[in-house]
This record gives C-alpha cells, sequence and structure tokens, in this order.
C-alpha cells in the first residue's frame, strides 16, 4: 500500500472563481456581523482619507490669504484636529474588526477541519500524506483568513475612496478631474496585468527555494554516506546549480515587480503634467485658486494606491483559489465508515456517544464470509472465516503483506469487508455504533507513540475517569512503576513530544498500561520488532502476560513467548489462513508454521547474544 | 571570522553596486523633494511674479526662455515635471535591480558556503548537531540576512536622506518654521520605536502557541489509530479546541494592539502636518513665507513622517540580523575535514592494525583497547559481537570517519593517517547501517558516486544486491523516485540499493556495516553468495549479527567491550570456549532440538 503515490490535484488560477468564494463565505458564521461593520468602517476611512487633501486646499486658498476671523481658524484647527484624531480611531477599529475577522474564521474553520479529520476514514490517511492535511489546517486556512479579514475590506477601501476622491473633483473642477480619471483604466489594466505576473513570478521563485531547504535537508542528513562515497564535490556542485537558479529567477522576479512601479510613476506624472499645464493656466487666468491645483495633484497620485490595492486583492483572489478548493475538498470528503442514522440514534457519535445505551459485551468475536480489498481487484481476504470465543488469544503469524494487518483493521472498523460480516456477541458490528465497539476495545501499537504531556495524562487517555489510584496500579501491573519514580516529578513527568524523553521500552510499557486502564474486553496488540535491552524485553512479556489474561485479543506476533501462550495460532498466507492450532500440533505438522518458527527462533537467539 | 568580516567576505566584491544603490537612493530622494519645489516656482514665481531665489529655478527659467516665456508655456514645465518623474521611476527600478542582484548574489554565497562547510564537517561535529536546528539555521537566519539587503538597508538610507535634505530644504526657506516642525519628529521616532519592541513578545507568544497547536495536530494525525480505537475523538477536538481558542486569543490581542499602534501613530504623523499647517499659516500671513513655500512645507512633512516611523522598525531589525549572522557563523566557522591532502595510491588492500585506540574527544571511557589484526589482499573478516562493543567504531576508522587516537592502522603499508581522506574512502567502499538514499531516481541513487557507470553496470550492481527483481517490480522500475515524494522503501530495500551504490564502485577494500540485519535470511544468503564472488578481486569486512554470515571468512574476531575477546577462523573459534561458541552451539542445538521434535 505504501507504493501508492499520492498525487496532488492542480486548481485552476487562471480566472477568478466567483461560486467558490461564495462558498468560502458562507462558511464566515460568527464573523460575517464583523465583516458588514469593516466593510462600513472601510468606507468612512475612505471618506477621512479623501478629507484630508481638501483641508489643505483650505489653508492655502484661504486662511493663506489672512482674511479669515478667528473663530473660522480655531474652527478649522478643531476639524483637523478631529479628522486627526478620528483617522487614529478609524485605523484602530477597522483593525479591530480585521482582528475578530482572521482569529474568528481560523479558529471555526480550523475547528470543523479538525472535527473532520477526527471522523474521516482510515482509507483517506491511507492515501493522504499527513503534510498534505497538516497544511490545509495551517497554511491554507490562514491564508483564507486572511483575505477575509483585509483583502476583501481592501477592494471595499479602494472603490469607496475612487468614488469619493471622484466626487469632490468633480464638483470643484470637472475639466480637471477628467484629467485625473483619463488614466484610471490605463493604470487598472497594467496593475492587474501586473500583480498576476509578480504573484506567479514569487510563487515560481517560493517553490525553488523550497527545493533548496530540501537539499539543506538532505546535505545535513546525508552527510555520512556523503563522505563514505565521497560526493562532497558532486553534491556541491548539484547545490550551486540549484542555488543559481534560484538567483536568477529571484532576480527575474524582481526586475518584473520594479518595473512595476516606475511604469505606473510615469502614467501618473502624464496626467499630472496636464494638470499642471491646464491648472496652471487656470491659475494664471484666476480661474482656480493654487490650493485647488495642489488637491488635483495629491487626489492624481492617490488614485493610484487604490487601483494598486484592488489589482493585487483581485490577483491575490486567484492565487488562493488552489487553498480555498483544498480547503472545500477536505470539509467535502466522504466518511465511508460511518454509522446508520438508526444507529447513531441509539447510540450516539463518536463524540457523543450515548453510553447508558451501551449493551454489554462478552467478547465472542466472528469472521463470516468476509472479503476485502483496498483496492478493487487486489483482494486481500478471500472468503475469511473465524471464530474466536470470549477470553481467547488468536496470534496472527506470517509474512508481511499477508493479511495479518487487515484482519486487525477489519476488527478496530478501521475498514469494513467488502462483503460478509463481523459478529461480536452473534450481533453484526455495523448495527452497534463505532464508539460502542471502539470504547471495549484496547490497542497497543508496533510503534508506540504517546502524547505531549505527562505520564499520567498519557496512563489515563485509556480511561478519563481512571482515579490516580488506577494509573498507578496499571503502571505496576506492567512493571513500568519503577521507571516511572526514577523521574524527576514521577507520574507528572513531562514525557516530551511524542513521548520522546522516554526510551521505546518505557514508551511501550507506558502503552500497555493505558490498555489496562481502559480495562477493554477486546484487545489487540501488534507486537513491536524493534529491540530493547533484556530487561525491558522480559517486563513487556510480562505486561503482554498481564493484558490478555481473560480478554478476546488478537496479536499480530513476533515474539516466540507471545505465540506460544496463545490459544490459537492462525498463520495467514495471501490473505487465507493457511494453519491454524496450537503451537504443539502445529510444530507436528513440519508444514509453513513449523519453517517459520524455527527462521524466527534463529533470528531471537542471535538477538538475545549479539543484541 | 566575525561580523564585519562576514559582510566584507559577502558584500565585498559586490561594493559598486551597493555604493550604486545608495548613489540611487539620493537621487530618488531629490526626485521626490523636487515636485513640491516646482509647484512652488509655480505659484510663486510665474503666477505672483515674486523674485526667484533658488538657484537650480533660476539656472532652468534662464535656460528655458525667461519667466515670461514660461508663464506662456507651462507645458515646459509640465514636461520638467514629467521628466523627473521618470528618473524617479527609472531610480526606483534600479534600485530594486541592485537589490536584488546584491542580496541575492550574498545568500547564494552564504548558502553554497553553509552548505559546503556543513559537508566537509568531521563525522564526529555531524553526529553532535542537530539537523533541525541546521536547517533552521541555513534558511531562516539566510533570510534574514537576504532581507536586509534586499531593500532594507536602502530604506534606512532613504530615511536619513530625506529627513536630511528635506530639512536642509526647509530650514533654507524659514528656520523658524523649521524648528516648529522638527519638534515632533524624535516624539514620532521613539513612540515608533517602544510600539515595535513592545509588538515582538506578541509575537513571540503567537509562534510558541502556533507550533503548540500543530503539535497537537501532528500528534493526533500521526496516533490516529490510538484515538480512534480508545474513541478519543472528543477528548482530541477538545484538546485542539481549546488550543486552537488559544491562539485566536492571541492572534486577536495582536492584531489588536498592531491596530492600535497603527491608529496612534497615523494621528500622531497627521498631528504633525496640522501643526506645521497651523503655524504655516500664520507665517505666510505675516508674509515670513511664501503661498508656494507653505505648501512645500506640507507637502515634505506628509514625505518624512513615514520614513521616520520605519526608520523603528528598520533598526531592530538589524539588531535581528546581528543575531542572524552570529548564529551563521558558529557554522562557518566550524572546522572542517581536510579530504584533499594526503598521499594518493594505488590500493591493494591489505590492511593491519595495531594496538590501536579510540575515545571520543569529551573525554568518556575508551570506545575500543588494543586492537590488533591483519587482514590480507583479498580475503574476508568478520567482526561478531553485542551491540555497543564497538564494531561500527572500528570500521568508521578504517574509511577515517573517525580518528584513532592510539597506535596504528595501515594499508598497503601506509599509515592511515597519512592517506587522503578522499583516496581513502573511494577505495574503502562502506555500506553503512542505516543507508541515506537521496531523492532521486533509483538508478541515479546506485550510480551517484560513478558517474560513468552505464545501463548494464547499474543492472548489474542491483543484481548481485538481488534487489534488481524488486526494482523492476515497481511501476517506475530503476525511474522510480525514491524519497518524500516518491515510494517508501522497506528497511531492506533500502539496504539493498545501498549495497548496490557501494559495490558498483569496485572498491579493493569493502565493508559492511551490520548492513544484513534488515534483510530477511533468504536475501541475507543470496547477498552473500554473490559476495563472494566479489570476494576474489576486493578485501571485505563485514559486521554480521547471524553466524551463518561470518563462518565463510577467512579471519573471524570477536569484539566485546572495545577488545578483541577471540581471533581465529570458523573452526578455530567453534573449538574454543567464548561468545562465538556460545551462539553456535545454541544455535545448531535448536535447529536440531526442533527437527528431532
Amino acid at each position: 500500500m505504501s507504493n501508492i503515490q499520492f498525487e496532488e490535484k492542480t486548481y485552476n488560477t487562471d480566472s477568478l472563481d466567483i461560486g467558490l468564494w461564495k462558498k468560502i463565505l458562507s462558511l464566515l458564521g460568527r464573523s460575517k456581523k464583523h465583516l458588514i461593520i469593516l466593510g462600513i468602517l472601510m468606507v468612512f476611512m475612505a471618506m477621512l482619507d479623501v478629507v484630508r487633501p481638501y483641508l489643505d486646499k483650505i489653508a492655502i486658498d484661504y486662511f493663506a490669504k489672512g482674511d479669515f476671523k478667528t473663530e473660522e481658524i480655531i474652527l478649522y484647527a478643531i476639524t483637523y484636529l478631529a479628522v486627526v484624531i478620528l483617522n487614529g480611531i478609524m485605523v484602530y477599529s477597522f483593525t479591530r474588526q480585521s482582528a475578530h475577522i482572521e482569529s474568528g474564521f481560523m479558529q471555526d474553520l480550523r475547528d470543523k477541519l479538525f472535527n473532520k479529520v477526527q471522523m474521516l476514514s482510515y482509507s483517506y490517511f491511507d492515501k493522504t500524506p499527513t503534510g498534505w492535511i497538516m497544511s490545509r489546517l495551517t497554511s491554507d486556512v490562514g491564508r483564507l483568513a486572511e483575505i477575509l479579514a483585509w483583502s476583501l475590506t481592501d477592494l471595499v477601501w479602494g472603490f469607496a475612496i475612487m468614488i469619493a476622491a471622484s466626487v469632490i473633483m468633480i464638483k470643484s473642477n470637472w475639466q480637471l478631474a477628467l484629467i485625473v480619471l483619463a488614466v484610471v483604466p490605463f493604470l487598472a489594466a497594467i496593475s492587474m496585468w501586473f500583480q498576476i505576473r509578480i504573484l506567479k513570478n514569487y510563487r515560481k521563485v517560493r517553490a525553488i527555494n523550497s527545493k533548496i531547504t530540501n537539499s539543506f535537508n538532505e546535505g545535513i542528513n546525508g552527510a555520512k554516506t556523503t563522505k563514505t562515497l565521497v560526493l562532497e564535490q558532486q553534491n556541491l556542485n548539484e547545490f550551486k546549480t540549484l542555488t543559481n537558479s534560484y538567483r536568477l529567477s529571484a532576480n527575474k522576479a524582481a526586475y518584473f515587480s520594479s518595473a512595476f512601479m516606475p511604469i505606473v510613476l510615469s502614467i501618473t506624472a502624464i496626467s499630472t503634467g496636464f494638470l499642471l499645464w491646464y491648472g496652471g493656466h487656470q491659475v494664471l487666468m484666476q480661474q482656480m485658486q493654487f490650493g485647488t491645483l495642489m488637491m488635483f495633484t495629491e487626489y492624481a497620485t492617490q488614485f493610484f494606491d487604490p487601483l494598486k490595492q484592488i489589482a493585487n486583492v483581485l490577483a491575490e483572489l486567484q492565487m488562493a483559489q488552489a487553498s480555498a478548493e483544498r480547503v472545500l475538498s477536505l470539509l467535502d470528503e466522504d466518511v465511508d465508515i460511518k454509522d446508520s442514522q438508526e444507529v447513531i440514534e441509539k447510540y450516539g457519535t463518536v463524540f457523543e456517544g450515548k453510553s447508558q445505551n451501551y449493551p454489554d459485551i462478552k467478547g465472542d468475536v466472528e469472521f463470516k464470509n468476509v472479503n476485502f480489498s483496498y483496492i478493487e481487484n487486489e483482494p486481500i481476504l478471500v472468503d475469511f472465516n473465524l471464530k474466536v470465543k470470549a477470553g481467547q488469544s488468536v496470534a496472527l503469524v506470517g509474512e508481511t503483506g499477508s493479511g495479518k494487518s487487515t484482519i486487525i483493521n477489519l476488527l478496530s472498523r478501521f475498514y469494513q469487508p467488502t462483503s460478509g460480516q463481523i459478529l461480536i456477541d452473534g450481533v453484526d458490528y455495523r448495527e452497534r455504533s463505532i464508539g460502542w465497539l471502539h470504547s471495549n476495545l484496547g490497542y497497543v501499537l508496533q510503534t508506540p507513540t504517546l502524547f505531549t504531556g505527562t505520564v499520567k495524562d498519557n496512563v489515563r487517555y485509556g480511561n478519563l475517569n481512571a482515579t490516580d489510584q488506577q494509573i498507578i496500579e496499571a503502571c505496576k501491573m506492567v512493571d513500568a512503576d519503577s521507571f516511572i519514580n526514577k523521574l524527576d516529578k514521577g507520574y507528572d513527568s513531562d514525557v516530551g513530544e511524542g513521548g520522546g524523553k522516554l526510551s521505546t521500552g518505557e514508551k511501550q510499557l507506558l502503552s500497555f498500561a493505558r490498555a489496562i486502564v481502559s480495562n477493554p474486553a477486546l484487545f489487540i496488540l501488534d507486537e513491536a520488532t524493534s529491540s530493547v535491552d533484556t530487561e525491558t524485553e522480559k517486563k513487556i512479556q510480562n505486561a503482554i502476560n498481564v493484558v490478555l489474561k481473560n480478554r478476546t485479543s488478537f496479536i499480530v506476533a513476533h515474539r516466540l513467548s507471545t505465540i506460544i501462550n496463545s490459544d490459537i495460532i492462525l498463520v495467514i498466507d495471501k490473505g487465507r489462513i493457511v494453519e491454524s492450532g496450537k503451537h504443539d500440533d502445529l510444530m507436528k505438522k513440519k508444514g509453513y508454521y513449523y519453517r517459520l518458527y524455527i527462521n524466527q527462533f534463529n533470528q531471537e537467539v542471535q538477538k538475545q547474544l549479539l543484541g | 571570522m566575525s561580523i564585519m568580516g562576514f559582510i566584507r567576505k559577502y558584500l565585498g566584491k559586490l561594493w559598486v553596486k551597493q555604493v550604486l544603490v545608495f548613489l540611487i537612493v539620493i537621487i530618488y530622494t531629490f526626485g521626490n523633494l523636487f515636485s513640491p519645489l516646482m509647484f512652488s516656482f509655480i505659484i510663486d514665481n510665474l503666477i505672483e511674479g515674486k523674485q526667484i531665489t533658488s538657484p537650480i529655478f533660476l539656472f532652468l527659467t534662464n535656460n528655458l526662455g525667461g519667466v515670461e516665456y514660461l508663464r506662456n508655456n507651462l507645458w515646459l514645465a509640465a514636461i520638467v515635471l514629467v521628466l523627473v518623474n521618470v528618473v524617479v521611476g527609472l531610480c526606483i527600478f534600479f534600485r530594486g535591480k541592485l537589490n536584488s542582484e546584491i542580496s541575492q548574489q550574498m545568500s547564494q554565497d552564504i548558502r553554497n558556503d553553509l552548505y559546503n562547510n556543513i559537508q566537509l564537517w568531521p563525522y564526529s561535529t555531524l553526529s553532535r548537531s542537530k539537523a533541525g536546528d541546521l536547517i533552521q539555521r541555513c534558511t531562516s537566519d539566510v533570510e534574514v540576512v537576504r532581507q536586509f539587503f534586499s531593500g532594507q538597508l536602502a530604506e534606512v538610507v532613504y530615511a536619513v536622506s530625506i529627513t536630511v535634505f528635506a530639512n536642509v530644504v526647509l530650514f533654507s526657506i524659514n528656520s523658524s518654521l523649521a524648528i516648529y516642525s522638527l519638534v515632533t519628529l524624535p516624539v514620532l521616532f521613539i513612540v515608533s520605536l517602544l510600539f515595535f519592541k513592545s509588538i515582538q513578545k506578541f509575537f513571540t507568544r503567537f509562534d510558541e502557541t502556533e507550533a503548540e497547536l500543530t503539535t497537537v495536530m501532528q500528534e493526533n494525525l500521526a496516533n490516529l489509530r490510538v484515538v480512534r480505537a480508545f474513541n478519543r475523538e472528543k477528548y482530541e477536538m477538545d484538546k485542539f479546541s481549546i488550543k486552537n481558542k488559544e491562539l485566536s486569543k492571541i492572534d486577536f490581542e495582536l492584531i489588536n494592539h498592531l491596530g492600535f499602534q497603527w491608529g496612534v501613530g497615523g494621528s500622531l504623523s497627521m498631528a504633525q502636518v496640522l501643526l506645521t499647517t497651523l503655524i504655516g499659516i500664520f507665517f505666510v500671513i505675516n508674509n515670513q513665507i511664501t503661498i508656494g513655500q507653505f505648501s512645500v512645507f506640507i507637502s515634505y512633512q506628509s514625505m518624512i513622517v513615514y520614513p521616520v516611523r520605519s526608520l523603528a522598525r528598520l533598526l531592530s531589525n538589524m539588531g535581528k540580523m546581528k543575531v542572524s549572522i552570529e548564529r551563521l557563523l558558529e557554522i562557518l566557522n566550524e572546522k572542517t575535514e581536510d579530504i584533499e591532502s594526503g598521499k594518493v595510491l594505488d590500493i591493494k588492500g591489505d590492511i593491519k592494525f595495531s594496538h590501536v585506540g579510540f575515545q571520543y574527544d569529551d573525554g568518556t571511557f575508551p570506545v575500543l583497547k588494543d586492537i590488533s589484526f591483519s587482514v590480507k589482499p583479498n580475503e574476508t573478516l568478520a567482526i561478531l559481537g553485542p551491540t555497543g562493543s564497538g564494531k561500527s567504531t572500528l570500521v568508521h576508522l578504517l574509511t577515517g570517519l573517525l580518528d584513532y587516537t592510539e597506535g596504528s592502522i595501515t594499508i598497503d603499508s601506509v599509515e592511515l593517517k597519512d592517506i587522503q581522506k578522499k583516496c581513502l574512502r573511494k577505495n574503502v567502499g562502506i555500506v553503512l547501517q542505516e543507508p541515506f538514499l537521496f531523492s532521486k531516481t533509483i538508478y541515479d541513487n546506485i550510480k551517484i558516486s560513478r558517474k560513468d557507470a552505464d545501463k548494464s553496470k547499474v543492472y548489474a550492481a542491483a543484481k548481485i544486491a538481488s534487489v534488481h527483481d524488486v526494482i523492476s517490480e515497481f511501476s517506475g522500475g530503476y525511474d522510480t523516485l525514491v524519497g518524500e515524494k516518491g515510494v517508501t522503501l522497506s528497511g531492506g530495500q533500502k539496504q539493498r540499493i545501498a549495497i548496490a551504490r557501494t559495490i558498483i564502485n569496485d572498491c579493493p577494500i569493502l565493508i559492511f556495516d551490520d548492513s544484513l540485519s534488515a534483510v530477511d535470511t533468504q536475501t541475507d544468503n543470496e547477498i552473500r553468495k554473490a559476495i563472494k564472488s566479489l570476494r576474489k578481486k576486493c578485501t571485505t569486512i563485514i559486521i554480521a549479527h547471524r553466524i551463518s554470515s561470518a563462518q565463510d571468512a577467512d579471519h573471524i574476531i570477536v569484539l566485546e567491550n572495545g577488545r578483541i575477546t577471540q581471533n581465529g577462523n570458523h573452526q578455530q573459534l567453534v573449538n574454543q570456549p567464548g561468545l562465538y561458541k556460545r551462539i553456535y552451539e545454541i544455535q545448531t542445538a535448536m535447529k536440531e532440538g526442533d527437527i528431532n521434535e
């Protein structure tokens, strides 16, 4: 299965997909209110931005002439001061609204996505790399939140300021207004053309940049190999080629974006030039005052900012479409394995189980004519039948890829049979909820991974209601108590990220303790192949014996002691049971199991002496 | 290398471009300062007919036909304005172009040096360094330096030059009004600096919380089975929600704080303009300045405030860059291994260890002690011993990855320390315990150290390593990509590809550092058979876990606690008490016992 290569879908970024953005807007929820307030604030903000050049004009045209009353200048000063203060308040208020939107939308969407991830079927994770899911929840969500919080409002602000400035200009002097407005279409077209290309260029640059990071990664992690194969020069040359192409394309992108401003500036300058020529003439003829001319030149330059913003937002929206589609695709992903409506009504969901309705479990397990395939037409299990009585332990042995793990995956309902039934206590497990099954299931993984937190937290994971006493007892049962007490804070010691502060053996012991506090009727153990020191090995074997007692258990077994002690040994080959029975009987047969056993045994003995 | 040395090394050869950037920034400043003066000239001198005082405009006027002519032909002024703006535009373009060229060239050189330095670090330095930290430095810290030279430095120069030149003009117009308009600048600067410092702690908190949230996600995804099997979906959801809410709260606080700063900063800047405007009005009324000069004051004020505000941010970035350079220097100043000097010889494969000892320089107990043995060309040596007995260290000495601290090792009678490391490693092929494959195709991985190898050679090596059939089964065959973006190979498969890429070199000395333990017994058998056919051509050292891997060797040494406890061939060793015999006996006895059952 590991050979299935994950293929990333490519998304269209060449045109704006309005429908898609409507869907994203519909996810706004409580942030909607803030977005509306923000829109209104931005219109006010635009007004204030437009008022300022007008205030300067009054100072030059009216007050500087000296022909004014004292009240007038006081009123003017107060108005100006009000604009100054209002401006500050506006900036603060709209940022606050943006903050509400960004943080709120991000939080809600992340929660939604995480919730979805908890429900998705196991098959989804087999074909989707963890990194992919992670970046949906982090960078894509961040990007969308940013766009909603900042970019959309820039659009509002941009249009508002352009409209307001146009109105003032046309009212003051329509001829001059025309000169300023004449270049707007050109500026708009050029801005849009440039912004899209600038963003695309930087994307390319970023892609090469991540290659460089990968190269560093390889260079550092593979340094020992590099030394032994004397690849230093060759690696450096490859790396240099990469950094060189990075430099060249980054420079190209920079030339391109550096050319944008000068072109815009020249166009604006032409319009200012006309203003000066025509407007200056009017001032000379005393048809207009100098301050008005000043105001117009300021508007001419001020006009450009919103234009650039709008172009930038539109370009960003196009680029962010991929993020939007990826997030939506994760939200819309089908959940293959879920409970039927009736079952949910009776037993609740995995999040809110109605545990008062959960039937008691005995632990009889039956596989009835089970067929299963991960990929269509590539059957893993064919007409598989198995009956296990409550309390029996089943050891599954066989080579890698024989179907051992599949049996466990089916029993845990991570997957469901393609056809056939799995019965627990005689009832098809699909008639009872996933929550019910899992609350009766204990699971110890091949590679024991813990969660960030204390030792106690990790053991309590098996049973959230477990008392400290129960936790300590469980740890004593698996002989983990002694090492825990040696830790600096005992049961309250931090285990580190993923349990990184503990050794593999210690992590394994804790995962047994975790299973014990949950006191499950069904127990699944995927035995580790990794070697631990002899003392820990003994403790683990002891832990296994403790856990298996009186429980129906399925074990993907690697240890001979585990295999020999189990009630039934199933030898699986190519999805079928080729041999089954007790150790002694199987050994007498001298068949598949016998050969497997010999191999296993030799390996184990050598490991003991040499490991 | 010091920080200054660092800057000299990487910026040094680009100094012409850097000086050009400074010049361009100053021209750009002048260009920006010109337009308001132009308007002032038009109102004061052309329209109001006042005496021209500015030498520049006096010169322009005289050459363009006098005041009267200009007044009737305002388009000339318009053209000058357009031209000046075109010059400003060109300045922007060239500033951007040069800044990018400088910063990209610098970061390329820095990256290359970092990469090469790390590659050439001695094995011991590599083993004690943390990959994550190194990668972080090679990417983020280089980026900090790049950003500074890609524009921030030019911004600093611009902020200073516009403040200075604008004030020179303003003071020359009217020094008392200029002083009034200067007073608030320091306030603006200090407030910005304080704001910038105070926001930093929010960013730090945000980063920390984000990392915590990522951990929750990562652990959830990594432990998916545990989560599901224990029905802890709700618990996980709650855990995530709490952290998510916390992050959201910090994000809100951060932006809210920023908004406050932007608001106050913006108001202060505008207040500065307001102050100048109000005082300016009275200066105009009292005929101390003209209308045109008044407009210059207003325009310049708006031009100065933003750079002054950003100066605070830029200064703090300089501090960040200093830290980054220091972190990079730690990498660049680390001692590297000399693989070039030493004797180059045609190695036959005669190995001799006499009284060799090894100890790490951190003063811990010796890993190897008094190791003596010899292997003749084309012979095979097997090393057996428990984990931690020093087997790997021993073969690392032979490849020069570690330097022996006692005794002497010779290859073809030449002291190993005198042999060029490059030559040594080309002749001593070693398959490491945990081989690293590069993210290239399998084909390229096999021929990685032998560029001239053709298809048949690659296939032959893969066949010897008994991995040819496995590769052929992949849908992409030999062109299948290895690594993150390609197939996930099992430990055994990786191991065998590593064997193929090593034996393709036809080294006179071949070492298998426990590289057969990850493959199953059957494959182990096949590979050993294939190696046996090679043995006639090279001296082979096998570190083995299985007796069967060792028993055919010409010599076998048993290593325990860093010393040789047994030495001989299979026949001799099974007949003397010791670890070898114990392993052998238990193994055979068990086998027989099973069969007799």
